[in-house]
């Protein structure tokens, strides 16, 4: 990846990289909240989350112990409050029992106050325990062990964490920053002041992660994204296949299935980050949008455009972005949701004039209003501005939530003018 | 994709609860038992120092069973004092599976046995109660995803060519035991009648990742599941589907068939032990280099195989449980 400093100055080539693949496993106290707090330590941290255990676990200690062992952990979080200690300890033990033997050892990363911390310590041995005030610098320490001491190397994450504060330093608004790859799917969320909320999910892409992606989302959500009608096996096979055919060309089907992969990888890191604590209705009403990855490297704009209004859901107007990773970011297009049971009108206004388009339930599809202008938009319970980009405006009066016909008879009909109206059907 | 004749490391992973396992420099053949133990429930947790009075440091010295030891119902796992005697005792039949920091014991029923058997000849080079790895010379394959238990049996080929569809109707109970090679396909039907008959794995070039999912469930992955329980052992070669295995894969197998071999399910390898020589040792397959698509079966000169290849008549029976060899730790705790 370049990164470019300017436009005068010398370009810096760095390493970006998804860095060491890192197994945690998360000991969590009894209440949500210590659910959640580990939860989202290990999404910001881009770690692979291989157990949970929480501390009324209905698990055996030797059901514990084989659940930890077979896990495998490279680093194992514990967050809970002094109410938990006992519990805690007796997980510490369950894991002194299941991988004292592992090789190298599991390391201890403790979120906890120091009265549990003195509690719990002689527990830990003979893993390496260590604490921490607070979640960053847990975050920042199970960063540094995925780059396995390489300080050259950049983070992915890191990186598209850092987009995300750029846009919304430049729009002075909450930005949602979009990344999916081969193996990950990562939210980042920088509200206008400056708050982080940021989730990557490994395993769970196009390439590697796809079969994730089914086993997560089901195979029948990702099958309802494709336009024409295709069985379980056949689909299964493809998924399967993926990840040992990196040089095949694009074809039309390949695009089309790559992007119902791609909706339900965001769709399923959608229902993650709630789960996680996470605020969800503020990522979808990001006033903008940022793309990367393989959905913005996607070969037309519109197929990237369907993917993140199919998979976030936005509701509220939105302007999209979209950065390959080896190209320049570039506007693609202004979403606006409109959730309405009869016939509508909203007023478009713009510095050469206003004009009203009617709007119909369940309607979607693009108006054209310009390359890149600044538009405001009022009517049908829906107000906002933003900028349209190569597309256009595109009002999806599909409503929220989003639900696709049962029967393929409705659905692929439905489907398909939706890929016909982003001209997103063909590479 | 090809064949190689090398060295290799085998790591076999432990469940807890084991009661013998092979010690470093021991030499093992694939098909042995290298590791055996008891499946535990749900443990008891007994206090031992603070009813002894003792630090939990001081607790261990006051043991009488050794951890990992069996026990019957009252046995005295600690005591201290003569005259006022006080005593940790068993509360159940059981096995003494932890001691913890605070120098309280953890007791677990016996429900069930286990073991592990090695998937490779050669030296046990390191042991400990959570995984036994062996180090050995073989010929091996490396497949792109295993699902199922280590398979350990005589490799059998079960097609004509190597683009052909190993039929369900070719597997029966005669074949029990062995290491069946399919060709380009293994359907479901196949994997499932397969088990039933007792065969101990299947190898071919793909499977169809729907067969996979009616046989190991919807959480099955493209990266494999290597597992303990009683199931199907199948070993995709190539990828998912069907994949016609090219002729550098598929006619060492007709020269190694016979052969004793092992299906090493979370490498995803095909380890088999013989000499013979297969002739394409260390070429690299052009069809799969080239990702190109599969290759048709183009008849070749058999590769010369060595005396070995009647090995499977020759094959030693599997160690039996029973003959499990005790380790020192454990005739000692038995001498107690």
């Amino acid at each position: 990846m370049t990164i470019s400093t300017g436009t005068k100055s010398p370009v810096e080539q760095t390493t970006v990289t998804l860095g060491r693949s890192l197994r945690v496993a998360l000991l969590h106290g009894r209440e949500e909240a210590s659910r959640r707090a580990v939860a989202q330590l290990a999404l910001a941290s881009g770690t692979e989350i291989v157990a949970r255990v929480r501390a009324t676990d209905p698990r055996s200690f030797v059901e514990a112990a084989q659940a930890l062992r077979d896990a495998k952990p490279d680093v194992v979080i514990i967050q809970g409050g002094a109410k938990d200690q006992a519990a805690l300890a007796e997980l510490l033990e369950a894991l002194r029992l299941g991988c004292a033997a592992q090789r190298p050892a599991p390391r201890i990363f403790a979120l906890v106050d120091d009265g549990v911390a003195q509690a719990i310590r002689p527990r830990a041995d003979p893993f390496q325990f260590e604490t921490f005030a607070t979640g960053i610098e847990m975050v920042e320490a199970l960063r540094d062990l995925r780059r396995a001491g390489n300080e050259s190397t950049e983070l992915r994450d890191a990186l598209i964490e850092d987009a995300a504060r750029a846009l919304a330093a430049t729009n002075r608004t909450a930005a949602l920053a979009i990344d999916v790859t081969e193996r990950s799917t990562s939210l980042v969320l920088v509200r206008a002041d400056g708050r982080l909320e940021a989730a990557h999910l490994v395993p769970l892409g196009l390439g590697m992660g796809a079969d994730h992606v089914v086993v997560r989302a089901s195979l029948d959500n990702v099958r309802r994204w494709l336009p024409w009608p295709i069985d379980a096996p056949a689909l299964l096979e493809r998924v399967f296949s993926r990840p040992r055919r990196p040089g095949d060309l694009p074809t039309t089907e390949a695009v089309l299935l790559e992007m119902a992969l791609a909706r339900e990888a965001i769709a399923h890191a959608l229902r993650d980050v709630a789960e996680a604590g996470h605020d969800v209705p503020a990522m979808r009403s990001a006033p903008a949008i940022l793309v990367t990855g393989r959905v913005a490297s996607l070969p037309k704009p519109g197929q990237s455009l369907l993917v993140l209004v199919d998979g976030l859901e936005p509701t509220a107007v939105t302007t999209v972005f979209r950065e390959p990773d080896d190209g320049g970011a570039e506007r693609i297009g202004m979403v606006v949701p409109v959730t309405t049971r009869k016939s509508a009108k909203i007023r478009l206004v713009r510095a050469s004039g206003r004009s009203t388009v009617r709007v119909e339930p369940r309607s979607f599809g693009l108006v054209q209003i310009g390359d890149d202008v600044d538009v405001a938009v009022n009517g049908a319970g829906i107000r906002g501005h933003g900028r349209s980009g190569e597309l256009g405006v595109l009002i999806d009066a599909r409503g929220r939530p989003l639900s696709l016909p049962e029967r393929d008879g409705e659905r692929i009909p439905a489907v398909a003018r939706w890929h016909a109206a982003l001209d997103a059907a063909t590479p | 994709m090809t064949w190689h004749r090398e060295r290799w490391n085998a790591d076999h992973s432990l469940p807890i609860g084991v009661t013998k396992r092979a010690q470093v420099g021991d030499l093992v053949r694939a098909g042995d038992i290298i590791a055996a133990g008891a499946t535990l429930a749900g443990a008891l947790r007994v206090p031992g120092a603070r009813r002894l009075g003792l630090s939990p440091s001081d607790f261990d010295r006051e043991l009488r069973v050794r951890v990992g030891s069996d026990v019957v119902a009252r046995t005295v796992l600690a005591r201290v004092g003569r005259r006022f005697a006080r005593s940790v005792t068993a509360p159940i039949d059981g096995r003494l599976l932890h001691v913890t920091v605070e120098g309280d014991v953890y007791i677990a029923p016996i429900v069930d046995r286990w073991s592990v058997r090695a998937t490779l000849d050669g030296v046990v080079s390191r042991s400990d109660d959570a995984v036994v790895e062996i180090e050995g010379e073989a010929w091996c394959l490396q497949g792109a995803a295993a699902y199922g238990p280590d398979a350990i049996g005589e490799l059998t080929l079960g097609v004509d060519g190597p683009n052909a569809d190993l039929a369900p109707t070719r597997i029966d109970v005669r074949l029990a035991g062995r290491i069946i090679v399919g060709g380009a396909r293994m359907s479901a039907e196949v994997i499932t009648r397969a088990h039933a008959c007792g065969i101990a794995g299947l190898v071919a070039g793909g499977v169809p990742p729907a067969g996979l999912r009616v046989v190991y469930g919807d959480a099955v992955t493209a990266s494999g599941s290597p597992s303990r329980d009683d199931r199907p052992t199948v070993l995709c070669l190539m990828g998912f589907g069907s994949a016609g295995l090219p002729p550098a894969v598929y006619e060492p197998f007709a020269a190694l068939a016979g052969a004793r071999a092992a299906i090493h399910t979370t490498s995803a390898r095909l380890f088999v032990f013989s000499t013979a020589d297969i002739g394409r040792a260390e070429m690299p397959s052009p069809d799969v280099v080239m990702g190109e698509g599969p290759a048709a079966y183009a008849p070749a000169d058999r590769p010369v195989a060595d005396a070995d290849q009647g090995d499977g008549d020759r094959e030693e029976q599997p160690q039996a449980d029973e003959e499990l060899t005790q380790s020192p730790s454990d005739r000692n705790s038995a001498e107690r």
